[in-house]
């Protein structure tokens, strides 16, 4: 009983817009300290998690705790958190400066406080040299961090960040990933971030909340979510993956025998749960092992390759199976077998038993065409 | 529809009523002072059109008249602004063989230092400048401008808003030529006209009487038409030529030397003298008429109209000062700056 | 010669100025003309008449300088600060309201405040004489809530001409205030709470500065007209303190029948306009370099 508060809890809360549900039922908490992602599409209600945390929404039900205490009814300038806006949200009358120090002067710190922290912020975030200049005499990249600084200023006990760094390039936004990452260890603050980008979330984050049409799909390590999705969504939203109908025809010691796209093969019998005959089932691309001669234990399956992409790092292989199913496999380019592959030849794939991963159904998915 | 068949129809429905009346006449006068009745009985009677344009004061009038954008055929002058039309050749001489209804006028209006000779206007409507009385409000008796202008009936009073009527009203309550707008007298009048402004309420050329109504004030010192009016309405008010002298005014008919179309105007003219016609005049507006075959067909009850037909002496009307408006005009302007 | 070249280039083409041309014309018939006429006028002298006679002579400048037509323009100059300045704190929140409004409502506020144009402005005048008069609704109303023994004296007061032009122009005020607050990024607001700003704090410290602009241009309309407004102050002031406008209307079309003078004091209050013009717009580009 005596375990920390999380730094931020929402029990059961729901939102809707008109007759649009864009939250429903979500319960989470978000540990003190951890950078945790909200990802999602676009539409998914992330967002209005993120605001409903801020205080900008109230939901409909339930509630939002922050630090253990209930803030539901709380209005956004009462509550201790802090954004970093999509936009920015730059104040563009205030240099970088009065930017900084806006949330300082809002909490009447004394002057001389202020000055010491918004000297360190700006330190912080490397824009030294910059305190006088307007928002509009930055760049992308510039403004990013001062909009950063000034969240961060007035040391709020969690910072939220609502797509940050979607405005910048590809390369600038890499290098802001392990920024922000560094600079989260760096001060200790619990950071709920926003993205729609599933790499930019295994690059930053402890841990990852997919949410999916108003409801969190899956929460976990960056780790699990990768290794372990659990339902076809988490599956195919995050890296590529073969998500295929499987049937399981029969136990053997250890394992449950399934048949996928015509082919025999088997899983840990603890994965596949008790009393299903029919479930899907994610395998990674890279996952599949090829080779040109059949693998020893009899495990392996023979296929077509049909088309072959390179992509720098790695190879992808287009497969079809002899029932016509189709499969992804990449390989890495170190690999002496790419030499071997080409398209047109028949080859043999080879599967570990732990990487074929059973999913369950979404909640929410019935009904809809998958 | 063919563009130009629908181009050929507007051409067609604009020049329509312009041939019918080919003959029209433009009337430059002031405005709700010419009946729509009495317009629309001139044009059936002789089918001229008449394009009645309006404005506000006897100097807007002049002022549009000497740009000469429009060439105006009938004008209506007061008298003090005819003076200066006569003297600088801005009217034409009448035809007086076209005027048979000239004998209806009151002798008392013609010939008057405006137009000695009346060779070139004809009184259109008359009146003075007198004093309204709300007598529910006002028990002591007003006889003069003395009367009205008194401390005690300070915010009570409504006078119309033309500079040179209050500084005249000041010249003869001293015993001075109303039209003897010096420098020095200026000068003598200036303590009392001073005094006076800070007692009015009210400065209202257009509608005196509408504070009067509305029980703003109690007195003013108004036309006769607006006075008509309000006894018209509740006999409360009284009206009141003021003792120290009386000042008439005369609103005349003239053609001024640009018109085109003398002979309508004529017609027009003649059709205004008219005695049933000028009475149409008499019941919409109340003034004094200077027709006095129009007066016998009046009412007793609006004979009876102090405000229309006042016991009236002498005529001492305005005459053309020329620049010294100017100082007639700075002098109200300070006064009213300093109260 | 590149020099010479890429002048050319900027230079606007034949095109350019076919296009331009209705606006050119507009300009020249309607803004430079008429001021050219009354800036000429200001420097001659007026006959027996009251006709103009060209000549040059600064004795209508002269005569401006003169205390009694000083101590006009002051008055206007007072009663428009004072109504500008009411105009703007009713203004403002209104402007910022009607902007944070959902957009059916917006739509049907702002109707509210367009709808006065609907009918004339001498209309909506006579409108305040009859709430205003001694016998009017107001009075009336506070009679019989035996609030007052009396009738108020409302009508003809100073306080009636600010209250007419208050009403005259306060959608002046509004709507370009609004044109500012409306393209206001909601998230600044939504920043500024999050910053711990309330809401009276954030309206001051993030959304006046950040609608100077409209702010400025409501002033502008407001100020200008304002001083040289002559028909609230004859109608709802019974034209007890004359204002800069009735003087130059009474020169144009009134008694004084000198076109002149009357010019040389509209010259004086274009250069006022323009004063003031200037002195915000240097303000503006202060607060933003661009």
């Amino acid at each position: 009983m005596s375990a920390p508060s999380p730094a931020v809890e929402l029990r059961h809360v729901s939102k809707r817009f008109g007759a649009v549900a864009a939250v429903e039922g979500v319960s989470l908490a978000v540990r003190a300290g951890e950078f945790l992602t909200l990802l999602g599409p676009s539409g998914c209600g992330k967002t209005t998690l993120l605001r409903m945390i801020a205080g900008f929404e109230i939901p409909d039900a339930g509630a939002v705790l922050l630090g253990g205490a209930d803030v539901t009814a709380l209005p956004p300038h009462r509550r201790d958190v802090n954004q970093v806006f999509q936009s920015y949200a730059l104040f563009p009358h205030l240099n970088v400066r009065e930017n900084i120090a806006f949330g300082l002067r809002m909490q009447r710190r004394a002057a001389k406080e202020i000055a010491a922290r918004v000297g360190e912020m700006v330190a912080l975030v490397a824009l030294e040299g910059c305190e006088e200049r307007k928002p509009h005499q930055l760049s992308g990249g510039q403004r990013q961090r001062v909009a950063l600084a000034r969240a961060l200023a007035p040391r709020p006990a969690v910072l939220l960040l609502d797509e940050p760094l979607s405005a910048l390039d590809a390369r600038l936004r890499q290098t802001m990933q392990l920024e922000l990452k560094r600079l989260q260890r760096q001060v200790g603050t619990t950071f709920v971030f926003v993205t729609h980008d599933q790499e930019e979330a295994l690059t930053i984050s402890d841990r990852i909340a997919l949410v999916n049409r108003g409801r969190i799909e899956q929460i976990g390590t960056t780790q699990e979510i990768y290794h372990k999705p659990a339902t076809a969504f988490a599956a195919e939203f995050i890296g590529q993956a073969n998500v295929m109908e499987a049937e399981w025809v029969g136990n053997e010691p250890g394992f449950a025998r399934l048949r996928v796209a015509g082919i025999e093969l088997r899983v840990a019998a603890e994965a596949w749960p008790a009393g299903v005959t029919r479930a899907r089932v994610s395998i990674r691309p890279e996952k599949i092992h090829l080779g040109k001669t059949r693998p020893l234990g009899g495990s392996g399956f023979e296929v077509r390759v049909d088309e072959e992409i390179f992509k720098g790092a790695t190879d992808r292989f287009g497969l079809v199976t002899a029932s016509g199913a189709r499969l992804i496999a990449m390989v890495a380019n170190e690999s002496a077998l790419r030499e071997a592959i080409h398209a047109g030849d028949r080859v043999w794939c080879a599967v570990h038993a732990d990487d074929i991963v059973v999913l369950r159904e979404s909640g929410n998915e019935r009904g809809q065409p998958a | 529809m063919n563009p130009f068949r629908l181009l050929a129809l507007t051409c067609a429905l604009l020049a329509a009523p312009a041939a019918r009346c080919a003959e029209q006449l433009n009337l430059f006068a002031w405005s709700e002072y010419v009946p729509q009745k009495v317009i629309a009985g001139f044009t059936k009677e002789t089918g001229i059109r008449v394009n009645y344009e309006t404005y506000a004061s006897g100097e807007e009038m002049l002022s549009k008249l000497l740009i000469g954008g429009a060439a105006y055929d009938l004008v209506q002058p007061p008298d003090y602004i005819a003076e200066a039309m006569i003297k600088n050749k801005l009217l034409r001489p009448l035809d007086r063989s076209k005027l048979k209804n000239l004998g209806n006028l009151a002798p008392e209006f013609l010939g008057l230092p405006h137009d000695p000779e009346q060779k070139f206007t004809v009184p259109y409507l008359t009146g003075t400048v007198g004093i309204v009385v709300n007598t529910e409000k006002v028990k002591e008796p007003i006889r003069g401008y003395r009367d009205v202008f008194q401390p005690k009936f300070k915010n009570r009073i409504v006078v119309v808003n033309d500079n040179r009527e209050i500084v005249s009203w000041a010249l003869v309550t001293l015993g001075l030529d109303q039209n003897a707008l010096t420098p020095a007298n200026l000068a003598t009048v200036r303590p009392l006209v001073a005094e006076w402004i800070k007692l009015v309420k009210v400065f209202d050329s257009d509608s005196p009487k509408t504070p009067l109504l509305n029980g703003d004030v109690d007195l003013g010192v108004v036309w006769s038409g607006e006075a008509a009016r309000l006894i018209q309405e509740n006999k409360k008010f009284s009206y009141v030529l003021p003792a120290e002298g009386a000042h008439p005014y005369v609103d005349l008919l003239a053609i001024p030397t640009t018109a085109k179309n003398v002979a309508a105007a004529h017609r027009f003219l003649d059709y205004v003298l008219r005695a049933d016609v000028s009475k149409l005049i008499s019941d919409e507006f109340p003034y004094t008429n200077p027709n006095a075959a129009a007066r016998k067909l009046l009412s007793p009850e609006q004979r009876a109209n102090p405000a229309s037909y006042p016991q009236l002496e002498k005529f001492n009307t305005f005459r053309d000062i020329g620049k010294a408006a100017a100082g007639v005009d700075k002098l109200v302007t300070d006064l009213k700056s300093a109260k | 010669m590149r020099a010479a070249d890429t002048s050319a280039q900027r230079r606007p083409g034949w095109a350019a100025w076919l296009l331009l041309t209705p606006l050119l014309v507009w300009l020249l018939a309607f803004v430079v003309a008429p001021a050219a006429i009354l800036v000429a006028y200001s420097f001659a002298e007026r006959d027996e008449l009251g006709r103009v006679g060209f000549g040059f002579s600064l004795e209508n400048y002269g005569r401006i300088a003169d205390a009694t037509y000083v101590a006009v323009f002051a008055r206007s100059v007072g009663y428009a600060a004072i109504t500008t300045a009411i105009c703007a704190v009713l203004g403002y929140p209104v402007a910022w309201c009607l902007a944070r409004a959902s957009e059916n409502w917006r739509h049907r506020l702002l109707l509210l405040v367009m709808i006065p144009f609907w009918t004339s402005f001498l209309i909506r005048t006579y409108a305040w004489i009859t709430i205003l008069k001694s016998e009017g609704l107001l009075n009336g109303l506070l009679l019989w809530l035996h609030a007052i023994a009396t009738p108020l004296e409302l009508l003809y007061t100073p306080t009636a001409v600010i209250v007419g032009l208050v009403y005259a122009y306060l959608p002046f005020m509004i709507l370009p205030i609004y044109g500012s607050a409306e393209k206001l990024d909601p998230a600044l607001i939504e920043a500024a709470h999050d910053l711990g700003c309330g809401p009276w704090r954030t309206f001051a410290q993030i959304v006046v500065p950040l609608t100077l602009p409209g702010f400025y241009a409501g002033v502008l309309m407001v100020f200008v007209p304002a001083i040289g407004m002559f028909a609230i102050t004859d109608l709802m002031g019974g034209a007890r303190v004359p204002m800069i406008g009735n003087v130059i209307q009474d020169q144009f079309v009134g008694q004084a029948r000198d076109k002149p003078f009357g010019a040389a004091l509209a010259v004086v209050f274009m250069l006022l306009f323009v004063a003031v013009y200037w002195l915000l717009q240097r303000r503006a580009a202060e607060r933003e370099p661009a």
